[in-house]
């Protein structure tokens, strides 16, 4: 298995004061599906934002490490460059163009080298993956429902032909029997375009439930990872993000303490 | 039935400016303040064309034409390129200086006397009798007829040519269109190009029709209020605020005071911002994006 | 005023007399009693030229300061600045003529008079925000300028307003140095209005407001009320600058304060750099004085005739590009020039000051 995208102790400073991520390291296998678990804070969609690249308007920087796709160093690149090298993001908010059809919303983004006949085949694969959308192509897209957007934000995602797809907490916001039926057509789109997906995810059941590879960040920093079985059966991620806690009754002033004293071993 | 034919024609001309703020507006969120110089330095053009290609007409308003395009893509390429990023009041400012720079460099290379485009390309302008009594002169017909056509152009290619997707798409959320590959310094350029094109056929045609004077400016800074009145980010807003501010404009001079001209335009744009801030088709959000 | 760099070891406050002090240092306190000695003294040493060069600049930095006040503190952004002047000026045209009433009567009339209207410029800022906010204080501008021109053409002063000599208790307030002084101490005295409302519960409330109106707002500060006093404040300090325009030039005319002397305002404020006294009156220097530096550079040009005519298209020109390049490569402006230069000197060895925040 090649690696497709490689981050080595990555450091991101937002408005030059604040260090939102400290030293991530990771890496993606071609084919895989990995997930980034933790909580509110703790760096994931940074870390995504900075592998898709920032904005002038964000004010934020990749002050260290390296981002590297392919082999190529790619930090530090404007979002559209990074789009054309086969780097796509789906964003948590915002995901969508609200005041443009479903149709518009695939028509705009920009694929490289495509020529129209292409291009149509490829909006045909798109509505097969998402037959919901095919039937709302005139809909406005900031009228469609929550699971709807999120899959119009993955379609026009998939337009621009992307190598690895980057997927900023898809199950927020959703019910779980959308959030079911989404990963599950993650996992065929996976198998059937060969692409290489990477989401972002609070939920950590709903993640690893498709993902071969995890890591988990907390502060801005990598503390776990390792593959499915692994980290399912890891004792602290089941007690603090799967909710299934081992044997006897615990006080909660016992848990918040061995919290602030427990040790992330590799 | 002349004063119907002068609102027409006074809206035609303030529709046809207004566009351009609008263009601009709705794609980057920066108010163009410099649109009426550029929409002079239009007029100039064709000033120079015409008196290079004098026994060519029809090359010389092509060149002047392809020109004013090349100018407004090189104002966003070499200066507001620059600003993308900045505070949207910054880059405001910056239009404001570019029009204070443009407005000396025109003088010094023309001087600040009337020009006659007009005769230098050989053009007469008879005046043209309507049906029910009015008259409307050549070129103020042509423009009536300019701004149809190229309202009718834009609101096609905004809704139907894939790159008027794309601008519409990158006014509507800058961060996803480039995420999706779109290369936002090229839809802002295209932008700019646009509208300072549109601007300079406004400012060719009133030279053409009546002369190059310093008034120019003031059509310009006029137009803006139809702009603002319609909705900043509406082509549709810019042509209803338009015909309402000059039927203002001109019922005004007409029954109340001549010199209220120049402040009329103003006055429904304050009426307009106390009652509804963001225009009669406006988006509201437009408010808060301070 | 504030303390931004590291002062020297030693430097302690004992007392709240020391804290309220408006110099805190020998150093502060030694440099500032020369700088006002240089002050006194320069009209006995300048021409009658430079002498008028320096009342303009007092002029302009009343005007400067009441903008930074409303602009650069307040964060409410003002492109109609000439309007408020304008109708200072006019103001103290129109009583002077029409009633004849004394130098001190005009000038708290013009006061008022900008207070009033700071009332209607300020209560779109009370909806609008940003690029709206200065499109409605724009429109309010030609309004009251428009005002004017009707004022001149209905009472038949169509190239404008002459104003009498103005006389306190029969003495006549004429000459360049005595205007020197008398801008001068107007000057003074708006740079210590506005230095003791930026220390004050006003000045703080601003600054809460410029930073986030909704956590003003929910922590209690009357945004609507310190918005409305920004206003009056600033428009009754600039029609004061106007009235004293009036008497200064004794002529009054709807021409001199076009969108150009606005825009002006707004430079000397960018220019200066916003968020600083100390910046409105570097830029109101360096906005007075470029034109006359512009026209000294051009006539050392060969074929300096040939320039005569088209001077005000050059200053245009070069007025222009310069506040492009502030906007664009230095948008703190001189301030900013002059911090970093201090810090150069103050940091030394060091390059950097350390950022709040940073890991190292």
């Amino acid at each position: 298995m090649t690696t497709l995208l490689s981050v080595e102790k990555l450091e991101v400073v937002y408005h030059r004061a604040i260090t939102a991520v400290q030293g991530i390291t990771l890496s993606v296998q071609q084919g895989q599906i990995v997930a980034i678990l933790g909580t509110n804070g703790a760096g994931k969609s940074t870390t995504l934002r900075a592998i898709s690249g920032f904005l002038g308007i964000d004010d934020a920087r990749v002050t260290e490490g390296s981002v590297a796709f392919k082999g190529r160093r790619i930090e530090n690149r404007p979002p559209n460059e990074v789009t054309r090298l086969g780097i796509v993001l789906v964003p948590e908010r915002e995901k969508v163009f609200p005041n443009l059809t479903v149709a518009e919303n695939l028509a705009a983004p920009f694929a490289p080298a495509m020529s129209n006949a292409q291009r149509r085949e490829r909006e045909e694969l798109i509505y097969q993956f998402f037959p919901r959308l095919a039937a709302l192509r005139a809909r406005i897209g900031g009228l469609l429902s929550g699971g709807e957007r999120q899959m119009l934000a993955i379609a026009s995602g998939l337009v621009c032909r992307p190598e690895l797809l980057l997927i900023d907490e898809l199950s927020l916001g959703l019910a779980p029997v959308v959030v079911e039926d989404l990963m599950q057509r993650l996992v065929h789109i996976r198998k059937e375009l060969g692409i290489t997906i990477v989401i972002v995810e609070q939920s950590a059941a709903v993640a690893l439930d498709i993902a071969d590879y995890g890591y988990v960040l907390e502060n801005g920093r990598v503390v776990l990872d390792g593959d499915r079985e692994r980290l399912t059966s890891h004792g602290d991620i089941q007690e603090f993000y799967l909710g299934q806690s081992s044997g006897d009754r615990r006080s909660y002033r016992d848990v918040k303490q061995y919290r602030r004293s427990r040790r992330w071993y590799g | 039935m002349q004063l119907t034919v002068n609102i027409v024609v006074l809206a035609s001309i303030y529709a046809l400016i207004a566009c351009g703020y609008v263009l601009i507006y709705r794609v980057s969120r920066v108010l163009n303040l410099a649109h009426g110089e550029l929409m002079m330095l239009g007029a100039y053009l064709l000033l120079a064309t015409a008196n290079s290609f004098s026994g060519n007409p029809a090359v010389a308003i092509a060149v002047a034409v392809a020109l004013s395009l090349t100018v407004g893509v090189m104002v966003y390429v070499f200066l507001m390129r620059k600003m993308t990023g900045e505070m949207v009041l910054a880059a405001v400012l910056t239009t404001v200086a570019l029009g204070i720079l443009l407005r000396g460099v025109m003088v010094l290379i023309w001087s600040a006397q009337q020009q006659y485009p007009g005769q230098a390309l050989g053009f007469s302008n008879p005046a043209i009798a309507l049906p029910g009594g009015g008259r409307i002169s050549t070129f103020a017909a042509i423009l009536v007829l300019m701004t149809a056509l190229t309202y009718a152009a834009l609101f096609v290619f905004l809704r139907f040519g894939t790159w008027g997707v794309r601008m519409r798409a990158a006014g509507q959320n800058p961060l996803l269109a480039a995420q999706r590959g779109i290369n936002l310094h090229a839809v802002y350029a295209l932008a700019w190009g646009l509208s300072t094109l549109t601007g300079s056929i406004a400012g060719m045609l009133i030279a053409l029709d009546s002369g190059l004077t310093n008034t120019m400016v003031i059509i310009g800074l006029k137009a803006f209020p139809a702009a603002l009145v319609g909705g900043l980010d509406s082509l549709v807003g810019a042509l209803a605020g338009a015909l309402i501010i000059a039927a203002a404009e001109v019922l005004s001079i007409q029954y109340i005071d001549p010199l209220l001209s120049d402040v009329v335009p103003f006055l429904v744009l304050i009426a307009m911002l106390v009652v509804r801030p963001w225009g009669l088709f406006g988006t509201r959000e437009e408010l808060d994006r301070v | 005023m504030s303390d931004r760099m590291p002062r020297a070891s030693g430097y302690f406050r004992t007392g709240y007399a020391q804290e309220m002090a408006l110099t805190k240092t020998r150093l502060e306190r030694v440099s500032l009693g020369a700088f006002v000695i240089a002050l006194l003294v320069y009209p006995h040493l300048a021409s009658p030229f430079y002498l008028d060069l320096a009342s303009q600049v007092f002029l302009a930095s009343i005007g400067a300061l009441s903008l930074m006040l409303l602009t650069g503190y307040a964060g409410q952004v003002s492109l109609g600045h000439a309007g408020l002047l304008a109708a200072g000026a006019f103001t103290a045209g129109i009583l002077s003529k029409e009633l004849a009433a004394p130098i001190y009567v005009t000038i708290p009339a013009a006061a008022v008079t900008g207070a009033v209207l700071g009332v209607i410029f300020g209560l779109p800022s009370l909806r609008l925000r940003g690029l709206y906010l200065a499109v409605s204080t724009l429109a309010l501008h030609f309004v009251v300028v428009y005002l004017g021109g009707e004022y001149e053409t209905k009472r038949g002063f169509s190239t404008g307003i002459t104003i009498d000599t103005p006389v306190i208790f029969g003495f006549r307030l004429y000459g360049g140095k005595i205007w020197y002084f008398i801008l001068l101490a107007f000057a003074a005295a708006t740079l210590l209005i506005c230095v003791n409302l930026l220390r004050s519960r006003s000045g703080r409330a601003w600054r809460a407001i410029q930073a986030h109106e909704t956590v003003a707002e929910a922590l209690g500060i009357s945004v609507a009320g310190y918005k409305l006093l920004a206003f009056v404040i600033s428009s009754a300090i600039a029609a004061v600058a106007g009235a004293l325009f009036a008497y200064y030039r004794s002529f009054v005319s709807v021409e001199a304060f076009s969108l150009f002397l606005s825009i002006q305002y707004v430079a000397m404020i960018i220019i200066g750099g916003m968020g600083s006294l100390l910046g409105a009156l570097l830029g109101a220097l360096f906005v007075t004085l470029f034109p006359y530096l512009i026209e000294a550079v051009l006539l050392k040009l060969p074929d300096a005739q040939s320039y005569a005519g088209v001077l005000f298209a050059v200053n245009y020109a070069a007025f222009g590009v310069v506040m492009i390049l502030f906007l664009v490569f230095e948008p703190q402006g001189l301030v900013g020039i002059w911090r970093r230069i201090q810090s150069y000197f103050l940091l030394w060895p060091f390059k950097h000051k350390p950022v709040a925040g940073a890991r190292k």
